[in-house]
C-alpha cells in the first residue's frame, strides 16, 4: 500500500530534493517513521522529541487537515497524497 | 527584475486594502509565466484562539493560511518554484525584521533560499515605502537587494 509525499522546498535538503516520495504506511504516525528512517535529516523538522507534530506544520491527507481527521492515528490507503506543510509568517516587529 | 510592474502595483494594492492588517502572498514562476496569489492572513484568527502562543495579531505579524499553503505546495508540485514572497508592515518602515528574518530559516537555513522577500511599508493607509531581501550564501544571511524600482517610484506617497 503506498501512498505519495510531497516534500516542501524547506525540506528537501533532507530527502536528496525529492519533492515527492512513495511511503508504505497504515497511518500517518508510520508514515513519518518512514519517512525519518529513511530521511534522517527530516528528524525534527515535522514532530518534536515527544512525537507530537510542531505547531508551525500543517498535515494534510489529500486535501484535509489531520487534526480534523483522526491527527497522527489518521489511516491511509492506496493512492492518497500527503502533504507536509511548514507555515510561512513574519512580522513588522 | 523582482517584480512586473503590474505585480507592483497589486502588491502595493494589497497592501493598502488589508491596512490595518498586514497583507500577505506569494509570485510562483515557471517558465516565464508568472502568477501572483493573494493569501488570507490568518493572524488574527491564531491570536484569538491562543494569545499565548501567538501574542501579536495581525496588525504586527502575518501567517498565510495553511489552505493557501496547500494550494501554493501543489503549484510546486507542479513545477513553479517560489519567487517572491510578500507582505506588509503597518505603521512602520520597510525592513526585514527579526520575526521575518527567524521565520524565513528552517534551523540555520533559508527555507526558500531562491525566493526574494518584498516588505512594504503603509503608514496611515497609504504606501511609505518598499524593500526586497534576499539569502546571501556568502554572509549566510538575508541581505537587501535592489527591487528595481524606477527612481518616480522611489518615494511612493
Amino acid at each position: 500500500m503506498a501512498v505519495t509525499v510531497y516534500i516542501p522546498t524547506p525540506f528537501r535538503r533532507a530527502t536528496n530534493n525529492r519533492d515527492r516520495i512513495e511511503v508504505a504506511a497504515p497511518s500517518v504516525q508510520r508514515l513519518l517513521d518512514e519517512l525519518e528512517g529513511s530521511y534522517t535529516g527530516l528528524r525534527g523538522l515535522v514532530r518534536n522529541e515527544s512525537g507530537e507534530v510542531h505547531h508551525h506544520i500543517n498535515i494534510y491527507v489529500n486535501s484535509e487537515a489531520i487534526e480534523s481527521l483522526d491527527g497522527l492515528g489518521t489511516p491511509l490507503k492506496d493512492g492518497d497524497e500527503v502533504s507536509i506543510i511548514p507555515a510561512l509568517a513574519g512580522g513588522g516587529r | 527584475m523582482i517584480l512586473t510592474a503590474t505585480e507592483l502595483a497589486a502588491v502595493q494594492r494589497h497592501a493598502v486594502e488589508e491596512y490595518p492588517r498586514e497583507s500577505c502572498g506569494v509570485i510562483v514562476a515557471r517558465d516565464g509565466e508568472r502568477a501572483l496569489l493573494r493569501c488570507r492572513n490568518v493572524q488574527d484568527d491564531l491570536h484569538a484562539r491562543d494569545p499565548e502562543r501567538y501574542p501579536r495579531d495581525a496588525r504586527t505579524a502575518y501567517y498565510i493560511d495553511p489552505a493557501d499553503l496547500l494550494r501554493i505546495g501543489r503549484l510546486e508540485a507542479d513545477g513553479y518554484t517560489i519567487a517572491v514572497i510578500y507582505h506588509s508592515h503597518v505603521d512602520a518602515g520597510a525592513y526585514f525584521s527579526e520575526t521575518d528574518r527567524r521565520q524565513a530559516l528552517v534551523g540555520d537555513e533559508p527555507a526558500y533560499p531562491a525566493a526574494s522577500y518584498v516588505v512594504t511599508s503603509v503608514v496611515q493607509g497609504r504606501v511609505e515605502a518598499m524593500a526586497a531581501f534576499r539569502w546571501d550564501p556568502h554572509r549566510r544571511d538575508f541581505a537587501a537587494v535592489d527591487l528595481g524600482l524606477p527612481s518616480s517610484e522611489t518615494s511612493l506617497r
